[in-house]
């Protein structure tokens, strides 16, 4: 998988270089074909904030303690092709290598939990008390979005993406609670201190995931824009055979971008 | 910029939108948290199991005419009601439902007047208990006419937790078939897995003893989750029996900074222990613990009994063991009629299993353990 995200960088990069290389000929022979063909080209890298949860959040959630966005980083490289006379609506294709990812601490009651250790270990039940969870994912993704120029400043985009997952982790521990083993009347244990469960889901996440993002692009300079896109992830970032969280995660994310186009 | 702000402001207003906390859910436990009884009539503090509630009561108390009242989890409900006169000559059965309607407990309620400890337990009788995984065995012992008169204690329940355990033989504690005579209890030190090994607790000896572990502190503090002994009406003098064991090949120490918490201790050889305690039960000391069961300083301790030639041997061994009164213990005719006195009988299969020391694989087997009293 790292392979295959390596060659994704290096592609991507070659693309932005090669039609950097251009650029600084402003606007060159290929772009101004390219424009009057009705194609755009643009390239950007961001940040993106958001989280991967539950919606809406389960009633074993009782409260949120922490929350970090971690540092989310995003390229892309877009391809518009407008449509036509007055050019106003386009289509937009890209690729994207993305990371998403959060960390969080929650307080829960009677969190329904199942985990197993490499050595064949299986612990079942019921946790009341604090759950801390990691979660990064680095994905390449396609947004195929509709675009539709406002002005010749502002275009807003919406359509839907797939991502393809090249790496992911989701672990955390479990502490300060305690357990009901197997179902709500089996035996309580408490856990305190240094006494903690650690788990890892990380195996257990989806390869491909889909979803609808939507934003706007501002052209502040001749070259420059400034872009925001919200991406609303519609499918479990956990397989479908998994079922230790017993409910569905979306990764909803805010994408704050900014941009060279041609 | 104002776009940024713009967005992420409504970014933010959609979050919180669909990820407010929803309301509380209704309880799903159904326990028992407390029992009183009306009039002065406890002779202990009630022993609270997860589905099991032990009285014991004064001699003078009436079995047949007593109305515990219980506390349960939050808007659960108990029948018979809390207060319900029921005659527990023999014992009685409660069930709680939980608040959500959805879960219920049975749970036995036994009261007793009388502190009779059997003089011989040969651990031919034992009942499995399910896990998520599969199921581990409580030993308990039964009187001529079958009729139950004590039950084992051991950490299989916290060993449970771990989730390494799968058949009953793979606990810490089983019965074995091959006994002294016909079947026998076994221990065996066990490593506990990752889940044991990320709580700093990578081993587990097999133990048996007369008390109660308390798995809700078996992680906490598991020196404290063994509470030793149970009330006895008579004296003891001698603890005798039968033992075979078998020393596991590689002796460790927890080392919290190992990833598998285990240190090899090269050359050294894992030992047995077996010791019965016969002590005073008193306000600040209830019951003997990990922590304090054969300290010298103890002064609730009257008289230890223990093992002082253990052996790794492959034949049946007896052991015989005298009760050594400590200097300037003397019983007290009316306490011990009260059942103000108690017994701790306990076998690990580590000697410092408590502590998380041993060597896995350690096996101790026990057979025809017999109990003798003084004539007082």
């Amino acid at each position: 998988m790292k392979k295959y995200a390596i060659a994704v960088v290096l592609l991507v990069v070659s693309v932005c270089a090669a039609t950097r290389t251009y650029a600084q000929e402003d606007r060159s022979d290929g772009i101004i074909r390219s424009l009057l063909l009705g194609l755009e080209y643009e390239v950007k890298a961001g940040v993106s904030i958001g989280g991967t949860s539950p919606l809406p959040l389960p009633q074993e959630i009782r409260k949120i303690e922490g929350y970090s966005p971690t540092f989310c980083f995003s390229i892309e490289g877009d391809v518009i092709k407008w449509f036509g006379e007055k050019q106003r609506w386009g289509f937009l294709f890209g690729l994207r290598l993305e990371t998403k990812g959060m960390q969080t601490k929650a307080q829960t009651k009677n969190y329904s939990m199942e985990i197993f250790g490499d050595g064949g270990e299986r612990i079942k039940g019921n946790w009341t008390g604090m759950v801390k969870t990691k979660y990064r994912s680095t994905f390449v993704s396609i947004p195929l979005v509709a675009a539709y120029k406002v002005n010749n400043r502002l275009r807003l985009n919406a359509g839907p993406y797939v991502s393809f997952k090249t790496s992911g982790d989701f672990s955390g521990h479990v502490y300060d609670g305690y357990l009901r083993e197997n179902n709500p009347t089996g035996n309580k244990v408490q856990f305190e201190g240094d006494r903690i469960a650690l788990y890892d889901f990380s195996d257990n996440l989806r390869t491909v995931q889909y979803g609808v993002q939507a934003g706007v692009n501002w052209k502040a300079f001749r070259h420059l824009t400034v872009s925001g896109d919200l991406m609303w992830g519609l499918n479990n970032i956990f397989k479908k055979d998994f079922e230790t969280i017993s409910f569905n995660m979306y990764p909803i994310y805010l994408n704050i971008g900014f941009g060279y186009a041609f | 910029m104002k776009l940024k702000i713009f967005t992420i402001s409504l970014l933010l207003a959609g979050a919180a939108c669909v990820s407010c906390i929803r309301e509380e859910a209704l309880n799903t436990e159904a326990d028992i948290e407390s029992c009183t009884l009306a009039g002065d009539v406890l002779n202990r503090d009630p022993v609270i199991e997860n589905e099991k509630v032990t009285l014991y009561l004064k001699k003078t108390a009436d079995l047949s005419d007593l109305a515990p009242e219980f506390t349960l989890t939050p808007g659960a409900t108990i029948s018979p009601a809390s207060g319900t006169k029921l005659d527990f000559s023999s014992p009685q059965y409660y069930e709680v439902i939980s608040e959500d309607g959805r879960w219920k407990k049975r749970y036995k309620v036994e009261a007793t007047t009388s502190y009779n400890i059997p003089t011989l337990f040969q651990f031919e009788k034992v009942r499995t208990t399910k896990t998520a995984k599969g199921e581990y065995q409580i030993f308990y012992e039964t009187d001529n006419s079958g009729k139950e008169t004590i039950v084992w204690a051991s950490g299989n329940s916290g060993y449970a937790l771990t989730g390494a355990g799968s058949g009953a033989d793979t606990y810490p504690t089983y019965q074995s078939n091959i006994g002294y005579r016909n079947k026998c209890l076994a221990l065996t030190t066990r490593k506990t897995g990752k889940y044991g090994a990320d709580m700093n607790m990578p081993i587990a000896a097999g133990n048996l003893f007369l008390g109660t572990f308390e798995v809700l502190n078996a992680l906490t503090n598991p020196l404290k989750a063994t509470k030793f002994g149970i009330p006895t009406d008579a004296v003891p003098s001698r603890i005798q029996g039968y033992y075979k064991y078998k020393a596991g090949e590689t002796f460790y120490e927890l080392d919290k900074s190992r990833p598998d918490k285990l240190k090899p201790v090269p050359d050294k050889t894992d030992i047995f222990n077996i010791y019965a305690v016969f002590y005073e039960s008193t306000e600040d000391m209830k019951t003997l613990d990990g922590t304090n069961a054969l300290a010298e300083d103890n002064p609730n301790i009257f008289a230890v009994a223990r093992i002082t030639d253990a052996k790794e041997t492959d034949e049946w061994t007896e052991f015989d063991l005298p009760f050594v009164f400590r200097a300037g213990k003397t019983v007290d005719p009316v306490k011990l009629s009260e059942g103000k006195y108690s017994l701790a009988i306990v076998f690990s299969s580590s000697i410092d299993g408590d502590r998380f020391s041993g060597a896995p694989g350690s096996t101790l087997c026990v057979d025809e353990v017999t109990m003798e009293y003084r004539d007082e």
